[in-house]
């Protein structure tokens, strides 16, 4: 069929058909190369917007829920930092407020950066698969109730430390926990890389608590 | 028989449906293909070609501008969402219906944030900004079970916390109910609240919102939109604050970040 119809017109009218044709064409394409510039730069406006996690996401999810669980580490920390006599969990405790409280501002500004809201409207957890069950009253895997917590800020000496590290463990573990999923259920760089440093800290800490807490009972 | 012509073998392709062009040179009715009315191959040459670009242009438009429309939408759909998405957490709470705009009011009292020591006075109940402590109430969504001091939690609200209040002796179902929103979360706090005109009142720094009823959705609409966002200082803690209940004391001004054994 394309032949049959390319071949008059080619054969029979070289010269005075294609003029015509050619400047409708010449309209055509550029209209098209104007939308297609349109388009072009619409679409790199967007593709930034396209690219970031967006607000139910495995990431957004994760560095809410993992702020917050921070957050937490971070006052455990601080209680023991100003109550605690035993150098060394004095300065495990300045560790890791310090550092939380830094990876806190790293997951905060991300999601500032991604256009999305520091909070969610999620029940904790819920970015993680099978997970619902392990929020107890409002609080993430390891995280200490209320009254572990009121325990702590009464207790002082070797019963702070005790307390401190046994609590700061349970906390690890449960964040060591989220960070793994999260490492491998994201596909953000950024987010994998601070997820995995979350781990390789974290469980180091875990032989370092270990070791506290063996010393301070033997004292 | 095609040599000539590859050039605008592409323009052709669509030809097939105009019917039109077949019609000059419609010399040879006899054939029977359905388009083929112009299977005129030595049909009449000068006006067939014009006619033959004419209608060729009307394939690659339509699927030009099919694509246009879809790519549009797909565009003008994120534009939209992203515009949505990064509206602003003020423009979220002025979307709810009785939430009442204390910054817009530029009150200097209630715009004051400086820290005093001792009993102060608010303008309004529950306070929502103003002078406070220097000691800031605990707000790692913490529930307390008895009235906190105005002062430590005015505080909370300047780093950006959502205080849940309630009418004291509030019955103890819709409390928990309450308590759901608050425990587990920070920059969360959830106190009785002696006085209190409405079952509940929530407010961040500048803003609040009261209403009878504990399921009220516009709770849970509130404290998603401001929750941090409202904060006065971007990255304040709500932990190492102070953590008893009761009227502000000598003992809680300015030092006791963690008042050892009360």
């Amino acid at each position: 069929m394309i032949s049959d119809l390319t071949s008059p017109d080619a054969g029979t009218a070289p010269g005075e058909g294609p003029a015509p044709n050619r400047s409708r064409f010449g309209y055509a394409a550029v209209a098209l190369l104007l939308a297609g510039i349109v388009l072009g730069a619409a679409i790199g406006l967007l593709v930034p917007r396209f690219r970031t996690p967006g607000t139910d996401s495995v990431e957004a999810g994760f560095l809410r829920d993992m702020s917050t669980h921070h957050a937490q580490a971070v006052e455990m920390a601080m209680i023991a930092h100003a109550g605690s006599d035993t150098p060394g969990i004095v300065t495990l405790a300045a560790d890791i407020a310090t550092t939380q409280q830094a990876q806190i501002g790293y997951m905060q500004s991300w999601l500032r950066d991604w256009g999305l809201d520091p909070t969610g409207r999620d029940q904790p957890m819920a970015w993680m698969p099978d997970a619902a069950g392990s929020v107890v009253n409002g609080l993430m895997p390891g995280m200490a109730t209320p009254e572990q917590l009121a325990s702590l800020r009464k207790a002082t000496g070797r019963d702070l430390d005790v307390q401190f590290l046994t609590l700061m463990r349970a906390h690890h573990l449960g964040g060591i926990h989220m960070a793994q999923e999260a490492e491998k259920l994201s596909d953000n760089k950024d987010v994998d890389w601070l997820a995995g440093s979350m781990v390789a800290a974290q469980q180091g800490e875990i032989q370092l608590i270990d070791d506290l807490l063996e010393q301070v009972r033997a004292s | 028989m095609s040599t000539p012509g590859p050039e605008r073998v592409p323009s052709t392709v669509k030809v097939g449906k105009t019917t039109g062009q077949g019609k000059p040179p419609a010399n040879k009715p006899g054939t029977s293909r359905p388009n083929a009315g112009k299977t005129g191959k030595k049909g009449r040459k000068p006006v067939a070609p014009v006619k033959v670009s004419g209608g060729r242009n009307w394939g690659p438009i339509a699927v030009a501008a099919a694509v246009f429309v879809v790519a549009a939408g797909i565009i003008g759909y994120g534009v939209f969402a992203s515009v949505q998405g990064s509206r602003d957490w003020t423009d979220k709470l002025a979307d709810i219906s009785g939430v009442v705009n204390y910054r817009a009011q530029k009150n200097a009292q209630i715009d004051d944030r400086t820290h005093k020591d001792g009993a102060l006075t608010y303008v309004t109940s529950p306070p929502v900004g103003g002078a406070h402590n220097a000691t800031w109430q605990n707000c790692m969504g913490d529930v307390y079970t008895q009235p906190v001091a105005n002062e430590h939690a005015v505080h909370s609200l300047e780093h950006g916390a959502v205080w849940v209040t309630y009418k004291q002796g509030l019955a103890a179902d819709q409390v928990a109910v309450l308590q759901k929103k608050v425990e587990g979360k920070d920059y969360m706090l959830m106190s009785p609240y002696a006085g209190l005109d409405k079952n509940v009142s929530v407010q961040v720094w500048g803003y609040q919102y009261k209403t009878d009823d504990v399921n009220d959705k516009a709770i849970d609409d509130f404290i998603a939109a401001a929750r941090v966002k409202a904060s006065m200082e971007p990255g304040a803690a709500c932990s190492s604050g102070n953590t008893s209940t009761g009227p502000v004391t000598g003992a809680n001004n300015g030092s006791t970040m963690n008042p050892a054994g009360s």
